[in-house]
């Protein structure tokens, strides 16, 4: 981790933020596609 | 090193602000638990008659106190607190920036007069031609017009000060809360195009109709940005308050934070057609441009969602924290505030989620107006924003008053209660709404209900009531706090996060404001113009007005 | 301030590939079912005047209801409602299975919203304007269609019925 002081933010890992963005990103679609075969389901309106 | 302070007065100001937004939270979240117990077959509209006289009015006030003036009243005090703190000067002319809260204060009471005498029983949207009492137009106005003259003197503030620092860089929390005041000056032209062409001659008898279709469209104009005028200031205290309070972390990216709040700006407006995707006067090809450019408005959220968290981690892993998830526990979540805001951000996560799917063009079909669009907005304007602005009301009435928050443990307990109830309440009503129970209907007493929705009903009432637990929590702290005779010891601290990055390092175009204007300004005159133009000179003045509740 | 290029971290920047890979995707899933399948929004179709097209001998929501335009094709005209009582006209629809529906529905007074439960039909009725979607019924059985706009005291009562036979 930067320890000096005005330093970049290169040398901090965030490994555990792209844990739960990966989380996040898997229920997304889950949910949106859930939605969306519904609307599939359905079919056409013209 | 001791923190920049605020005069009395300024206190006092910002606490004014304080005072309405919580007061009308405290009223107008009444009726929340009232309409999920009705759904739940629970009605006590009957015995509340003399007062309010219907399902609907307390649905009026419901949605005006809450989504108008709780978030209009805490955004303005925040703002302007921020816009001072961050620069570290007071207001440039602070009369005029009381001249404006006093304004929106007369027309939120010019509101309030029609809607409690059951005369502007038209919900929080008030599509014509149901049509309300002048006064309620008339109030709305002053209301938006003195959000513009507070905002107004933010960027004379802004001006001296840069007067004064040609050079500097801004600080972040001024510099987002200028952009959000901006981005409020810019939206709110729509439904002002719409109240005063409009809504405010025609419920005073000078034009004898209005164009239903045209009034959308206006009031779409600022209802998207809107949603990004609540959320913005919790984003600017996640960003750069939150990591501090959790455990003293960093906040990760001070270039791309700024980045975001300018697409924000940008893009939030030229949108608003998403939320009239199955209106009929709109011609698709506009809508689809329309949500793709939402698509694109996820974008800067996404953004912010790894900024915040990854500043959290900062935080966590400072405070000691290991592994994966682990440092999650090592955050401070004895803090309310805190518990506050970590909570109302991963309930964020699932009002995300639900927007995009509404957003997704066709697939509004499905959801349109059915009950899944309150259970989505309860996620965020009803828990993102407001349990974070409960949070950082959690250190600002301490800040402001110099009292000791009155049992912070009762606190923290408010914040998970309110989690808890909200999961319940806002997925019953998700589900309900893929099942295609309408939004805004009494369902309790609804004619087509089948017994499928009823298990779902039941828990939109008990999810209503756990709410109304922590609502009930949240005011008597507050309450408690500002009666309190107990004083803190030392000046309560502002947290506000440094950044991990040098600050020398935020490019130069970051502190440029005219090309967002300009870009922000073309984009909508490019995406709204065409129509627009087509829909006003086609105008049909052929809708006179209804008064049928 | 600095007048280089902005910094990224690279998680960061492989997170915002990645969202911007991600919402490409969703936007091309809508595509498909939009322009691939047939899955539309309403667009324009006429305008009226509210105030006549109740009651106007020439216009059809003067004698709303179903009429068959080739077989297995209908055009059905529905007026929404609040004065004198929150309905539509007609209340109900009777089609065989496998029939096509196209659906015109206007206001004669305030916003309305018309949603047939189970199917895509789902869009606002907006005094002044037509709404149409068409929609095709395989299955018999009984699809209620339900306000979905708040248009006074009764708009939780507001609602007709398909009812598609064998
Ligand atoms: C105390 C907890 C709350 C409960 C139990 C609750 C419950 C509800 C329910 C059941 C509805 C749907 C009514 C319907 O569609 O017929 C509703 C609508 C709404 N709520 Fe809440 N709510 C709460 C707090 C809030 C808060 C804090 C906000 C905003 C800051 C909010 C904003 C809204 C808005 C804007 C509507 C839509 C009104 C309309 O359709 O015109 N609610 N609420
Ligand atoms: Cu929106
Ligand atoms: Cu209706």
């Amino acid at each position: 981790m930067a320890k000096k002081e005005h330093e970049n933010n290169d040398e901090f890992r965030p490994n555990g933020t792209i844990a739960i963005l990966v989380i996040f990103v898997i229920t997304t679609i889950l949910i949106w596609g859930t939605i969306y075969m519904i609307l599939i389901s359905r079919g056409s309106t013209i | 090193m001791k923190q920049y302070q605020l005069s009395t007065g300024e206190k006092k100001f910002i606490g004014s602000h304080l005072l309405v937004a919580i007061l009308a939270l405290s009223v107008g979240s009444l009726f929340g638990p009232l309409q999920a117990f009705e759904h739940a077959g629970w009605d006590i509209y009957p015995y509340i008659k003399p007062l309010i006289k219907s399902y609907y009015q307390g649905l009026t006030v419901h949605g005006v106190l809450n989504a108008l003036v709780w978030t209009t009243f805490f955004i303005m005090g925040f703002l302007t607190f921020n816009v001072m703190f961050g620069l570290k000067r007071p207001l440039k002319n602070p009369t005029l920036n009381k001249v404006g809260f006093w304004l929106m204060v007369v027309g939120v009471v010019a509101a309030a007069i029609p809607i409690l005498a059951n005369q502007a029983t038209v919900l929080f949207t008030f599509y014509p031609p149901l049509k309300a009492n002048w006064a309620f137009y008339l109030g709305l106005t002053l209301v938006v017009v003195g959000s513009w003259v507070e905002g107004w003197g933010l960027f004379m503030t802004y001006f001296a000060w840069r007067k004064e620092n040609p050079k500097e860089l801004t600080p972040f929390i001024a510099f987002a809360s200028l952009v959000t005041a901006l981005l409020w000056q810019i939206c709110t032209i729509g439904v002002a195009t719409e109240i005063l062409t409009m809504l405010l001659p025609w419920s005073l008898g000078l034009i004898a109709g209005v164009d239903p279709q045209l009034a959308r469209t206006y009031f779409w104009f600022t209802g998207h940005p809107l949603v990004y005028f609540w959320i913005l200031p919790a984003y600017i205290s996640w960003y750069a308050m939150l990591p501090k309070q959790a455990g003293n972390g960093k906040m990760f990216s001070d270039s791309l934070a700024r980045l975001s709040f300018w697409i924000f700006l940008v893009l939030s407006t030229p949108l608003g057609f998403h939320h009239q995707y199955v209106d009929p006067g709109i011609p698709p090809v506009w809508k689809f441009i329309h949500s793709m450019l939402t698509f694109s408005v996820f974008f800067p959220s996404m953004m912010t969602a790894f900024t915040v968290i990854a500043s959290l981690e900062h935080a966590g892993r400072k405070n000691g924290g290991k592994g994966t998830f682990a440092w999650i526990g090592k955050l401070n979540w004895s803090d309310p505030s805190v518990a506050a805001q970590l909570l109302a951000g991963i309930l964020f996560f699932f009002g995300g989620i639900g927007g995009l799917a509404n957003a997704s063009y066709n697939v509004n079909l499905v959801l349109h107006n059915t009950a899944f669009i309150p259970g989505h907005f309860h996620l965020t304007v009803a828990t993102a924003v407001t349990l974070s602005f409960m949070g950082i009301s959690y250190w600002l009435l301490p800040y402001l008053t110099g009292k000791k928050l009155w049992m912070p443990k009762l606190a923290v307990a408010q914040a998970w209660i309110w989690f808890v109830g909200m999961i319940i309440f806002s997925n019953a009503m998700h589900v309900l709404g893929l099942l295609g129970a309408p939004r805004r209907v009494p369902l309790g007493l609804a004619p087509y209900v089948p017994p499928e929705w009823n298990s779902r009903l039941f828990q939109v009432g008990v999810g209503g009531a756990i709410l109304f637990v922590s609502g009930a929590c949240y005011l008597t702290v507050m309450l408690m706090t500002a009666l309190s005779k107990e004083t803190v010891k030392e000046e309560v601290e502002v947290p506000v996060a440094e950044s991990m990055q040098d600050l020398a390092l935020t490019p130069v175009w970051l502190d440029r404001w005219a090309p967002w204007i300009y870009g922000a300004l073309a984009l909508i005159v490019l995406v709204y113009g065409p129509v627009l133009f087509d829909l006003i000179k086609n105008i049909a003045l052929t809708s006179p007005g209804f008064r049928v509740w | 301030m600095s007048a280089q290029p902005m910094h990224i971290h690279p998680y960061e920047r492989n997170w915002m590939v990645f969202s911007a890979v991600m919402l490409v995707l969703f936007a091309t899933a809508v595509s498909v079912a939009a322009f691939g399948m047939g899955i539309q929004v309403p667009a324009p179709e006429q305008r009226v005047d509210p105030r006549i097209v109740a009651t106007d001998p020439n216009s059809p929501w003067s004698n709303p209801g179903l009429r068959e335009v080739s077989p297995g094709k209908y055009d059905a005209y529905i007026l929404a409602h609040a004065i004198p009582v929150w309905e539509y006209l007609p209340k109900e629809i009777t089609v065989p299975a496998g029939s096509s529906v196209s659906f015109y529905v206007t206001s004669s007074d305030v916003q309305h919203g018309f949603k047939i439960q189970d199917t895509n039909a789902n869009f606002m009725v907006i005094p002044g304007q037509v709404s149409k979607l068409t929609i095709k019924f395989n299955k018999p059985g009984t699809y209620n269609y339900i306000c979905t706009e708040y248009c006074g005291s009764g708009h939780g009562i507001m609602y007709g019925a398909i009812i598609v036979t064998p």
